[in-house]
């Protein structure tokens, strides 16, 4: 056990903070402190460019093992990549979904023929990939899927029909991956299939979904005879539900740890207004904001403690369920720190990024498993308690 | 940076678990807890035999020469049983102090005997949060003005280092006037020492006391009373958590020898300051054995109950408030282990009190969420004398009010990160 970092860790940390100094500048300028689509500057075309960049300067695929091109960094390593990123002031990761939900589903239940044709595009930023899962009747009971998908057999290719909807970011993507059913009249988790298909065809159409804050980071996406390769399933025809689940963990588990180094630049504009408005000396607002710094610190060592953890169901359902309450606190303190003015539509980015965090928090609880799935989770999977 | 138990400390945390289960039972705890003392002697001495009463400390005192994670894994298994010993109060409270008194001899002559559990130590911090309220009344604790009194002191302006701390917590102007400080006079051979220590852990069981007092400079001094010294009166409280003893302490004109200061100045003030994180830390490690155990006697008993022809564990609602209870024991498990792993490495004193703070407040919800779930989720015989739930609950109640309540620590922290200049970028 140990928390205080290695020479090795502070040497890494330090060629972290070197690159970004030298690299997130010039023509990436207005990426700093983006958090994502959707934020003031920006841009996916400018975003895109800045995952190559990444990508080039060997910051992807961090924890991937190096058979498939990753660095196979340790946990401390990862967290202090994300730590300093954000410090720097990088932006929010465009290639997410693709590097830290699909590759590892991929590298687990992938055949190497898929491995090879998909994880290098993902690896060096090329390639966007969209998550295909919930439905408009199919949103915490996943296992209802309806869309379609049967083998064409002319072509032997994938024929799919159906709806997804929640899908983040699409209209930036380049392939989705769709959980469908693929044996008709097979019923909840049995005879599914998890395809790879490509988003830009004609049996696709997209349709943003204007969301809480205004914005449209998610589509609706509907398949009308869409098409994908014979070959493009991950695990057996049939056996989908096991991969999905998979993936899930994958987004429950160690993705997050980019995001509570987001955390913490948030926490900091919560203090900066809060001594700018003088709501730091509040009585009941200056614990609400120290309770909520104890509680970062807390999200934090339980990454450290549990992330190697053998039992991820459990570690994954606690720390999701913990971060995303902590957040979801975060953007109430951070309207009542603003006090009367969180009303207002202004011009102050602070302002603006607090009233943001607000509604964008809403969401936390609710996707990659609501607050009362991962307590179903946890309850069934890590207490053993009766279905 | 890995906050995973190595094999020797899930060891450590496994065969304490195996050897209370059995020292320990509830029958046992139960005896001890209703007997007039308070103490399970025998328990004491099987683990000063296990050298567990020196866990932390050096072995040049007599210890194991381990750190305050292996201190804060026994009081963990130590918190799950509501052992009737006094660990915390002599091991994680005086032996600590004691140990930070090398340039006293008798200080070191007691730490040696409380390092091999031949001796029970107890200690009065100051403040009123050890336990001990000298200074002030127990219903106006001084560390709490800043932020409660609805009066805008501004107390910001603390000066940095280790004394920010102790110069927060002294009252702020308009606090009305505390109880007479205990006074150590000093005497043609040594000192007298005069005042009231309310309540103090674990004293009655005490061999030596460990009390502050103001010396007529006005400077603290800590002296070391033996509990049979002619005019010291320890006497025992009754207590709603009867498994771990308060006594009330009254110093009548007790004359002491000159070596029986121990510490004294800023030297010592910072010191308290240090032993009350250090002992948050491990008291919160004994909270999150009691969170633990509140979640395992109410999975245990929700299996086996049945109401409409199927066990409770199978309802929703009973589901969902044990995977909470879960949530908030782990938490608090995380930030317990990572506050005791950053104060072995001797941090500065800004960050031992963040991790600190986070330790206390994270065990302290955890603990009595997860004691008052288990009443809940028991039903009616979670309402009786019989079942054990309320046993937890009085323990989290009593401890949650020990060496500062959460919001007293709230409010150092947000002096910390929020009464600095402006810097706004």
């Amino acid at each position: 056990m140990n928390l205080q970092e290695t020479g090795a860790e502070r040497a890494f940390r330090a060629s972290v903070r070197d690159w970004m100094q030298t690299h997130l500048r010039g023509d990436f300028a207005p990426l700093r402190h983006a958090s994502g689509l959707g934020a003031p500057g920006y841009e996916a075309a400018l975003a895109k460019r800045w995952e190559q960049q990444l990508a080039a300067g060997g910051w992807t695929g961090l924890g991937w093992p190096r058979q498939h091109g990753g660095r196979e960094l340790p946990l401390a390593q990862q967290v202090i990549f994300h730590e300093e990123y954000v410090r720097c002031g990088g932006p929010g990761r465009l290639g997410h979904i693709g590097e830290t939900l699909l590759a590892p589903t991929l590298m687990a239940h992938g055949t190497p023929a898929l491995q090879a044709r998909f994880l290098p595009g993902i690896l060096a930023g090329q390639t966007y990939w969209a998550q295909g899962y919930s439905e408009p009747g199919a949103g915490s009971d996943l296992a209802a899927v309806r869309t379609r998908a049967r083998i064409d057999p002319d072509t032997g290719e994938w024929v799919i029909d159906g709806q997804k909807v929640w899908t983040s970011w699409a209209h930036e993507s380049d392939w989705i991956f769709v959980l469908a059913r693929a044996e008709p009249g097979s019923v909840r988790h049995k005879g599914l299939v998890l395809l790879l298909v490509p988003l830009r065809q004609s049996g696709v159409t997209l349709r943003p979904i204007r969301q809480i804050t205004g914005d449209a980071e998610f589509n609706e996406v509907f398949f009308d005879g869409a098409r994908t390769e014979g070959a493009l399933h991950l695990g057996a025809p049939g056996q989908g539900w096991a991969v999905a689940m998979y993936l899930l963990g994958c987004e429950r588990g160690a993705s997050t740890l980019g995001q509570q180094a987001h955390f913490k630049a948030e926490l900091e504009q919560v203090v900066a207004v809060a001594k700018r408005n003088g709501a730091a000396r509040d009585p009941v607002l200056r614990q609400r904001i120290a309770h909520a710094a104890l509680g970062l610190q807390t999200l934090r060592s339980h990454a450290l403690r549990t992330s190697g953890d053998d039992a991820p169901a459990r570690a994954a359902s606690i720390s999701k369920y913990a971060w995303s309450n902590w957040r979801r606190a975060l953007g109430e303190l951070a309207v009542d720190v603003l006090g009367a003015e969180g009303d207002i539509a202004g011009d102050d980015l602070l302002s603006q990024a607090l009233q943001r965090l607000w509604l964008v928090s809403r969401a936390d609880t609710i996707y990659a498993g609501s607050n009362e799935i991962q307590l179903n989770l946890m309850a069934e999977r890590a207490l053993q308690m009766p279905r | 940076m890995d906050l995973s138990l190595s094999d020797e400390q899930q060891q450590i945390t496994d065969s304490a678990a195996t050897f209370l289960a059995e020292a320990a039972a509830m029958p046992a705890v139960r005896a001890a807890s209703e007997s007039a003392g308070g103490l399970d002697r025998a328990l004491w001495r099987a683990m000063a035999e296990l050298g567990w009463c020196g866990v932390h400390l050096p072995e040049a005192a007599g210890g194991l020469g381990l750190g305050l994670v292996e201190l804060v894994l026994l009081q963990e298994q130590l918190g799950r049983r509501l052992a009737c010993v006094p660990f915390f109060d002599s091991v994680a409270l005086a032996a600590t102090a004691l140990r930070g008194l090398p340039g006293s001899p008798l200080a070191q002559d007691w730490l040696a005997r409380l390092a091999a559990g031949q001796a029970i130590g107890a200690l009065a911090l100051p403040d009123g949060h050890g336990g001990a309220a000298g200074a002030a009344p127990a219903s106006n604790p001084p560390g709490q003005p800043i932020g409660f009194s609805g009066s805008k002191v501004p107390v910001a302006q603390a000066e940095p280092g280790p004394e920010a701390m102790d110069s927060i917590a002294k009252m702020p102007p308009g606090t009305p006037p505390a109880a007479a400080a205990p006074t150590a006079v000093a005497s043609k051979d040594g000192w007298t020492l005069q005042g009231d220590w309310p309540q103090v852990g674990s004293a009655a069981m005490a061999d030596v006391l460990l009390l502050p007092a103001q010396a007529a400079s006005g400077e603290t001094l800590l002296l070391a009373v033996p509990a049979d010294a002619p005019g010291l009166q320890v006497r025992a409280l009754a207590t709603l958590d009867a498994t771990r003893r308060m006594a009330a302490v009254r110093a009548d004109a007790v004359s002491l020898p000159a070596a029986s200061c121990i510490g004294r100045g800023p030297a010592l003030d910072a010191l308290f300051t240090q032993v009350r994180q250090l002992g948050a830390i491990a008291l919160a490690g004994e909270q999150v054995g009691v969170a633990q155990q509140c979640l395992d006697l109410t999975l245990a008993y929700a299996a086996q109950r049945s109401q409409f022809d199927r066990p409770i564990a199978g309802f929703q609602a009973v589901k969902h408030r044990c995977a909470q209870m879960l949530v908030a024991l782990e938490g608090a498990r995380s930030a317990v282990y990572g506050a005791a792993c950053i104060a072995d490495t001797a941090p500065d004193a800004a960050t031992l009190l963040l991790y600190a703070a986070q330790a206390r407040v994270a065990a302290t919800e955890a603990a009595q969420f997860c004691a008052r779930e288990a009443i809940q989720l028991h039903g009616g015989v979670g309402f009786t004398w019989e079942f054990d739930p309320h046993l937890y609950f009085r323990r989290a109640q009593a401890s949650s009010q020990r060496l500062g309540a959460p919001p007293w620590w709230l409010e150092q922290v947000a002096a910390q990160l929020l009464d600095t200049p402006e810097e706004m970028a």
